[in-house]
């Protein structure tokens, strides 16, 4: 798939936080006026804004539009929005931008989960005639792939054990993350099971939180950065929502991107993966055959904060600031949508050289 | 423009207070199944598909994305969902043409639906309490400032109300088949929220609608003519500030101002032939006309008054009847678009206007905040004199 | 100054789902006690699809009987269950292979613990007592703890299934809410006074949408009592679950002298339709310090809580609708 240009020159993400106390238009401010401030851009210097965000995380219809204040949108600006995480968001500024006539885009990811019970509102996403009723949820869904990733000797409640430990370490890095923690795989390993094989541990906080980008194309990225980071390529693949016709040890949709992206091409320094249960780490490690050399979650990943809608965003963020910093020169951001890994979406970036 | 955009093929359900015939699988299936037929493709052909609804809470499914991917066709493809209020279904068309502008994708597959009768508009649009105001209720006021500030006679509304009926007539896939509609019985009928009467008022319909969007080489490769997409725009304001017009809202100018722009359009009136504009509210048709400057302010109620809107009138609006004769909340967008790309393919059936090249599609949502309009053409580079 | 308490809320709803002919028969069999499955090319698939899962193809309806036995290919233990779980007792969510059926049905299974589950057990369906038409009429045991049941067919095919969707949320005031309500405790409308465009604000988001600007305690203002009626919508309620209006009211935005934005979704049950219109000039009657209450007071409507009794028109003239057209929504 070949694009124009496209770089990300500015990005911001607010803290994770367990309990938010004030609105999401709120959040979504901080970061825009963020990039504005940074990149001494005028709110109408920018073509195209889109924003990912969910009404049923607050039980509000509508609860989007208000989110339209955050951004900003007086006089009138070219908008859209995804029901979907702000990955998605991006992926439609990127197309946008590809069209070639715009030349900058701003993107927007925000939730707050904490007003109501994620794991009550998310079985909604299941089949409506067979999985909503049941409750079906994705701690449980996430207890399953766990489940057929041990079955099928393709990990070990250890192997689950040491991506938290390793995760929750590197947050304590992180000025964003919301849990943080120096713990033993051992240590996690002593604690009961909550969803089995899942412990508690091996799911994501309950977090609030927003994230923004600003993306420019060609010599537009170069006039405002020193150092943009190029977006190689954004794809993303979906399963059956049928849980009984999908390998949940595996994740043919996360590969297929891959492949269509190219990822193998060249080496992967850095990926930020979208893991809110510790086994989709593993899957996802397999299915994009990701060896040593590349850096996993260095940012902690969403088992350090999960603000919902806006987690796959800060992915990749994460993994541009890091090609920013130069500590990598090549990397992809992952974000993830529906049970068990249900959608995949893949961002390939790399630097200036 | 990397890529050309071209509809290829158009498919639509048969609107009805209920589909108690088909699951939500059921309902959009038949919709893409028909898109599919018209372009003479398969699911195999299509490189991403993109939905749009209004909001979860309508039928209690969150990111139906994920649901209903095995029913589009979707599996191992891109499939993503865009949601702007009532706008949803053109902000969805436009992502859509968007992808095969952008030169990414070649053929791609759009979407629009809502299964009313699942849930309840109203107690969504109240945030599921008590006391809901509908979207009536919010559009009143504006309507009677728009009376007041141009001195609209009442009968206007009423006017518009019996002619997009009488044009879902023709329409076999309108939800609202009132063959007695008269001035007589709109006024008649219950006040619901002052100007506004019932029969000013949109239905609440099950349905979805579909269309195949492909490139240069996939149109070359159609088996009916396509409609060419000219130009899209959207604009988005706040709801609520100082110094807002609610009547005439500065996103609805300059949504107009910048998909006239794009098409190289100058004087929209004379140079489109037909238009589907989103009038859920029987008012809305003049205001709309006024509001994306297809006339002068105050002159939009005269047009409709003269007949200059209906389907033998200079510039025809709603010749399938529009939203009042059919309300699926999330495909009524999208129809809008459709129709439009109908009528300029030849495909309008008992609807079709004589001769329509260009034919303008348009939605707006929220409180009249978000707006989304698209042009087809029968040719691909029309000229405008 | 203790905080109030936090906003709670429910969003409830039930749906009531069409199911076409595939899922209507899947739910009339499960209701009569059977289990059926979709012929797809080579496979059976449970539950039964509409259409090729892979492809998106059209298949026809060709429905096979499948269970009541299967085998355990997948589980977890669910040790807390959530108020939507089909058990409040600890069970297992988990892929059953029916005898008969190529892939998995996800479902609940009610074991003694944790320790009687495994990959490759057997477990046979269950009928619940009641049955609803709905996908939780059904449950699996371990094949050891089956019983054997008769389950009565019911009449009809199913056509409908309902699902009461209902969430709950809660979350606390947010500060610019906290000091709105404490206000109108006080017998005050407490307002923002934009910093960045001097523009006044009713109830206060807690930033100006277009300066961008976040605004605090500092910006806090007191509004008069008085006001303006800018907008209004007589409204004819249309009854839907949990609608508690049954007569015509009227709903109006008042924008308080000196403010720039309307207090919105004022009701309105003590001036005459016919006498009310946008320019009267109102005032804001308060119930007693004893009486008034912000409960219900939620981060995101336009309420005045349990505060204003009413608001009467004052007697001055008119404000003409050029003047407060800015305000006009």
């Amino acid at each position: 798939m070949s694009a124009e240009a496209i770089a990300i020159v500015a990005a911001a993400q607010t803290p994770s936080y367990r309990a938010y106390n004030n609105t999401e238009p709120a959040l979504i401010m901080r970061v825009v006026n963020e990039i504005l401030s940074e990149t001494k851009l005028d709110r109408h210097d920018i073509d195209f804004t889109i924003a990912g965000s969910c009404d049923y995380l607050s039980g509000l219809p509508f609860a989007f539009v208000a989110n339209v204040d955050g951004f900003g949108a007086w006089p009138p600006v070219y908008e859209s929005h995804v029901e979907m995480d702000g990955a998605f968001a991006l992926f439609e500024a990127w197309v946008r931008l590809s069209v070639g006539d715009l030349d900058f885009a701003l993107v927007a990811g925000s939730g707050k989960s904490s007003p109501g019970t994620p794991r009550e509102i998310f079985p909604l996403q299941t089949d409506p005639y067979y999985g909503a009723p049941l409750g079906l949820d994705p701690v449980s869904t996430a207890g399953l792939q766990g489940r057929a990733l041990i079955d099928a000797g393709r990990a070990s409640e250890r192997d689950f054990a040491e991506v938290v430990s390793r995760s929750r370490r590197d947050g304590m890095s992180n000025p964003h993350a919301q849990v943080t923690a120096d713990v033993s795989a051992d240590f996690l390993l002593d604690e009961p099971y909550y969803a089995a094989p899942l412990r508690r541990h091996d799911l994501p906080p309950i977090s609030d939180g927003a994230a923004a980008v600003l993306l420019a194309r060609g010599d537009r990225a170069r006039e405002l950065t020193d150092n943009p980071v190029w977006i190689r390529g954004i794809d993303h693949r979906i399963e059956s929502n049928q849980l009984g016709l999908r390998d949940l040890a595996t994740s043919v949709s996360t590969r297929l991107a891959a492949e269509s992206l190219g990822l193998k091409s060249g080496p992967v320094d850095v990926a930020e993966l979208c893991v809110r249960y510790s086994p989709e780490e593993i899957v996802l490690r397999q299915a994009l055959e990701l060896g040593d050399e590349t850096r996993i979650n260095p940012s902690g990943g969403p088992l350090c904060g999960h603000p919902v809608m806006a987690t796959g965003l800060v992915r990749v963020i994460e993994v541009a600031q890091r090609i920013r910093a130069g500590d990598a020169r090549r990397g992809v951001a992952h974000a993830a949508s529906g049970p068990a890994l249900q959608q995949n979406l893949l961002c390939v970036l790399e630097g200036e050289n | 423009m990397a890529e050309r955009c071209a509809v290829v093929g158009i498919g639509q359900t048969k609107y009805s207070r209920r589909r108690g015939d088909l699951s939500i699988n059921g309902l959009v299936r038949e919709a893409a199944l028909r898109a599919l037929e018209d372009a003479q493709l398969g699911f195999a052909d299509i490189d991403a598909i993109v939905i749009g609804k209004a909001p979860d809470a309508l039928e209690g499914v969150m990111m139906p994305e994920l649901s209903l991917c095995d029913s589009l066709g979707a599996i191992g493809k891109p499939i993503h969902r865009v949601h702007t209020a009532g706008s949803v279904g053109a902000s969805t068309a436009i992502s859509a043409a968007t992808m095969v502008e952008s030169g990414l994708f070649g053929t791609v597959l759009t979407l629009g639906y809502e299964k009313q009768s699942d849930g309840n508009a109203t107690w969504a649009l109240g945030g599921g309490r008590s006391g809901s105001q509908g979207a009536g209720g919010s559009f009143a006021p504006w309507i009677r400032n728009y009376i007041t500030r141009s001195g609209a006679p009442e009968h206007i509304g009423w006017k518009v109300a019996v002619k997009d009926r009488k044009n879902g007539l023709l329409n076999p896939y309108a939800h609202l088949h009132l063959e007695d509609i008269s001035i007589e019985k709109v006024k008649e009928s219950p006040m619901l929220w002052d100007p506004l009467h019932f029969l000013e008022s949109c239905p609440s319909s099950d349905g979805a609608a579909a269309m195949v969007l492909t490139n240069e080489a996939g149109a070359r490769r159609a088996p009916h003519p396509p409609a060419w997409v000219l130009a899209h725009a959207k604009r988005t304001e706040f709801t609520q500030f100082p110094g807002r017009d609610t009547v005439k809202p500065a996103a609805g100018v300059e949504c107009a101002k910048a998909l006239y722009r794009k098409a190289g359009i100058t004087d929209p009136r004379r140079q489109i032939d037909c238009a589907e504009l989103y009038v859920p509210f029987s008012w809305y048709e003049p205001m709309w006309l006024e509001g994306h400057l297809l006339c002068e302010e105050g002159e939009g109620w005269k047009l409709t008054d003269e007949g200059v809107t209906e389907r033998s009138g200079s510039f025809p609006v709603n010749m399938s009847g529009g939203v009042l004769s059919s309300n699926p909340i999330g495909a009524s967008g999208m129809i809008r678009c459709l129709e439009a790309a109908n009528q300029v393919r030849g495909t309008a059936g008992d609807y079709q206007v004589d001769g329509a090249r260009v034919a303008l599609g348009h939605a707006y949502g929220g409180a009249a905040n978000y707006f989304a309009m698209w042009l087809v053409s029968t040719d691909k580079e029309p000229s405008f004199q | 100054m203790s905080q109030l308490p936090p906003v709670t809320y429910d969003i409830e709803y039930p749906y009531t789902r069409t199911t076409g002919p595939v899922v209507g028969a899947f739910l009339t069999a499960l209701r009569d006690g059977r289990i059926l499955a979709s012929r797809c090319g080579d496979r059976v698939i449970c539950p039964p699809v509409e259409s090729d899962p892979e492809t998106g193809e059209s298949i026809p309806v060709d429905l096979v009987e499948v269970g009541p036995m299967g085998t355990i290919q997948n589980w977890t233990w669910i040790e807390e269950p959530s108020s939507k779980h089909p058990f409040q007792q600890p069970f297992a969510f988990a892929l059953v292979l029916l005898d008969g059926a190529d892939t998995p049905i996800c479902h609940a299974v009610r074991a003694s613990g944790m320790e009687a589950m495994s990959t490759g057990m057997r477990v046979r369906a269950q009928w619940r007592e009641e049955r609803a038409s709905a996908i939780t009429d059904v449950y699996f045991v371990p094949e050891a703890d089956a019983e054997e049941q008769y389950v009565a067919p019911g009449e009809g095919e199913v056509e409908l299934t309902e699902h009461l969707i209902s969430l709950s949320f809660q979350e606390d005031l947010q500060p610019h809410r906290e000091r709105y309500s404490r206000g109108l405790l006080e017998g005050r409308f407490v307002g923002q006074r934009s910093p960045a465009s001097g523009k006044v604000y009713i109830p206060s988001k807690g930033y100006d949408p277009i300066e961008r600007v976040l605004m605090s305690e500092s910006d806090d203002v007191d509004l008069p009592h008085t006001g303006t009626v800018v907008s209004y919508t007589i409204i004819t309620p249309v009854q839907y679950y949990g609608q508690k209006e049954t007569e015509p009211y009227i709903r109006a935005s008042i924008l308080l002298d000196g403010a720039d934005q309307p207090l919105g979704q004022q009701d309105i049950r003590e001036i005459a339709p016919e006498d009310f219109r946008a320019g009267l000039r109102v005032r804001a009657i308060f119930r007693s310090e004893a009486e008034r209450s912000v409960e219900g007071m939620d981060n995101r409507w336009g309420s005045t809580g349990n505060v204003v009794e009413r608001w009467e028109p004052t007697g001055e003239p008119d404000v003409p609708f050029a003047e407060i057209s800015e305000h006009a929504y």
